[in-house]
């Protein structure tokens, strides 16, 4: 079966009806989604109607959850005082445009989705808000995994995609208490993909373009797609509707335009 | 030469924390550290006086330095100064009625001084902790597996972590390991290498007041990165000693900070 897996549409309106049409003509037999269907951009209502509309199994992201929950992550969230002013005006601008079914349907979103052998998650198994950048320690990436009893791993949250494989993994340890005779562990992994499937609508990865996975759970292949729309459509929206024009800009170039935070792998204690 | 003491889960048990104390006293070489990684207090009457005796240092003792634990976290959860408005695991484990026990044992002001503790602390190249950098509740024991044990080393760019959740006294190195990597992205394929890791090591420290009559503990010379484990008999006519020692050795990353 041929699957379509994106995320992070982030109230992009344009960008996500490029995108349902580029898998349709891929003839993706299902579709995922994986989170932060509102925030930043300028269509959030629009957003989710189209993923309930088309019934597309979601689960909670991170942008959801605060709307949902209001912000109350700790002051990592942010990586500078700019950035959270920013974050700030687009959670506000955000919480005041959204419409009280956009918000029961998020509220209802599980954390994460099971296939066979493939899990689906927004930023990490253990949290929305952990990033699981492509060069974060191998080891730790693999506990990720292990963690879901998955051989894959889908999720997003970083907004650049990729597929990083971890093969061959293998741990030795001695175990010594007081009055127990030494015991020896081993442990070995076989193969286990991570794949992040990048941005449908706030793409990170240097061109405006939108990014999704098609995988095909017969021969196990990835491809990661890129897909062209009219994205200064969505940046005029932007900027008309008052959110932070630096948005606008930011969708544009495809790029962070912050400082990146110094632990990536910090999880907020709300 | 420098030694760390660390205790764990003392629980409001002030008779076997005076046993510690004293058999610390007894050591042949100076305490220069004193730990106590959370869970001071429990649902015991004796709960107050033992934050008031851990505050209070007598001439000649060291002064503790003290991390918030579980039992900790349960009497922020009943006092309202937690992220969390229900106490489910506190009742589970215990039953209901030690909601009242606990509240009654400790006041609201050693709650707000409890608040102030750090979460753990980092010396040198140790993480010393009540649970791990995940929370006060999670249990690493000897069965842990060999990759979570990893990560929560780790999470914190520990070579030694300390905790005590457990309540056991375990020493479990990890020494050797790898995993081959490759990562594909839009615009490039790298090839495949190959990561490994240098050993590290979780220490379960052990646990003071939960058994009656019987306290273990932890000494550390990180000088030579030695670890051993005490296991103290009290009460009735006087203190029986029985030490277990385990020793390794390992690197140095110099690095003092709380967590």
């Amino acid at each position: 079966m041929k699957m379509a897996v994106m995320s992070c549409i982030h109230g992009n309106y344009e960008a996500l009806d490029s995108v349902l049409l580029d898998i349709n003509q891929h003839h993706a037999e299902k579709i995922i989604c994986l989170g932060d269907l509102v925030g930043y951009g300028p269509h959030p209502n629009a957003v989710v109607e189209m993923i309930r509309s088309l019934d597309i199994p979601t689960v909670q992201g991170c942008w959801d959850e605060d709307i949902v929950e209001g912000l109350n992550s700790c002051e990592c969230s942010y990586p500078s005082m700019l950035a959270e002013k920013r974050g700030k005006a687009a959670h506000e601008w955000t919480n005041q445009n959204i419409q009280p079914e956009t918000r029961s349907f998020l509220a209802e979103l599980p954390l994460s989705l099971r296939e066979d052998n493939l899990c689906f998650v927004h930023g990490s198994p253990h949290s929305q808000h952990e990033y699981l950048l492509p060069d974060v320690n191998a080891f730790l990436a693999l506990e990720r995994v292990l963690s879901t009893g998955a051989d894959v791993l889908f999720c997003g949250h970083t907004h650049v995609p990729y597929v990083r494989s971890l093969n061959a993994g293998e741990l030795r340890a001695t175990v010594k208490q007081p009055g127990v005779e030494q015991e020896s562990l081993s442990f070995a992994a076989p193969l286990k993909r991570i794949i992040n499937v990048g941005s449908v609508g706030e793409p990170r990865h240097g061109r405006p373009n939108a990014t999704y996975v098609l995988y095909d759970t017969e021969t196990e292949e990835v491809t990661l797609r890129e897909v062209q729309y009219d994205y200064q459509k969505t940046c005029a929206a932007i900027v008309e509707k008052g959110l932070p024009s630096i948005f606008a800009w930011r969708l544009a170039q495809g790029l962070e335009y912050a400082e990146k935070a110094d632990d990536p792998t910090h999880v907020c204690e709300r | 030469m420098t030694i760390w003491a660390m205790l764990s889960g003392i629980e409001g048990n002030l008779a076997a924390y005076e046993a510690v104390l004293a058999d610390l006293k007894r050591q042949r070489t100076e305490i220069d550290e004193l730990y106590i990684l959370g869970d001071l207090v429990g649902a015991t009457s004796e709960s107050e006086d033992l934050v008031q005796r851990v505050r209070s240092p007598r001439r000649g003792e060291i002064e503790p330095q003290v991390c918030a634990g579980w039992w900790e976290e349960q009497c922020f959860i009943l006092h309202g100064v937690s992220t969390q408005s229900e106490a489910p695991e506190l009742i589970a484990k215990y039953g209901a009625d030690t909601v009242k026990l606990l509240w009654d044992a400790v006041p609201h002001e050693t709650v707000k001084w409890l608040r102030s503790l750090n979460f753990g602390f980092f010396e040198l190249d140790s993480l010393l902790i009540h649970g791990s950098t995940v929370g006060v509740d999670d249990e690493l024991t000897p069965k842990t597996s060999p990759v979570q044990m990893l990560d929560r080393l780790m999470r914190s760019d520990a070579n030694n972590l300390f905790c005590g959740r457990s309540g056991l006294t375990f020493e479990y190195e990890l020494h050797q390991g790898s995993v081959t990597v490759a990562v594909t992205t839009l615009d490039r394929q790298q090839e495949p290498i190959v990561n490994t890791v240098s050993p590290r090591r979780v220490i379960g420290v052990g646990n003071v007041g939960r058994s009656p009559g019987k306290a273990t503990y932890t000494l550390y010379d990180p000088g030579i990165n030695h670890v051993e484990f005490k296991t103290i008999r009290y009460g009735g006519t006087g203190f029986k000693v029985a030490q277990m020692a385990r020793s390794a050795q390992g690197e140095h990353k110099p690095k003092n900070s709380r967590v």
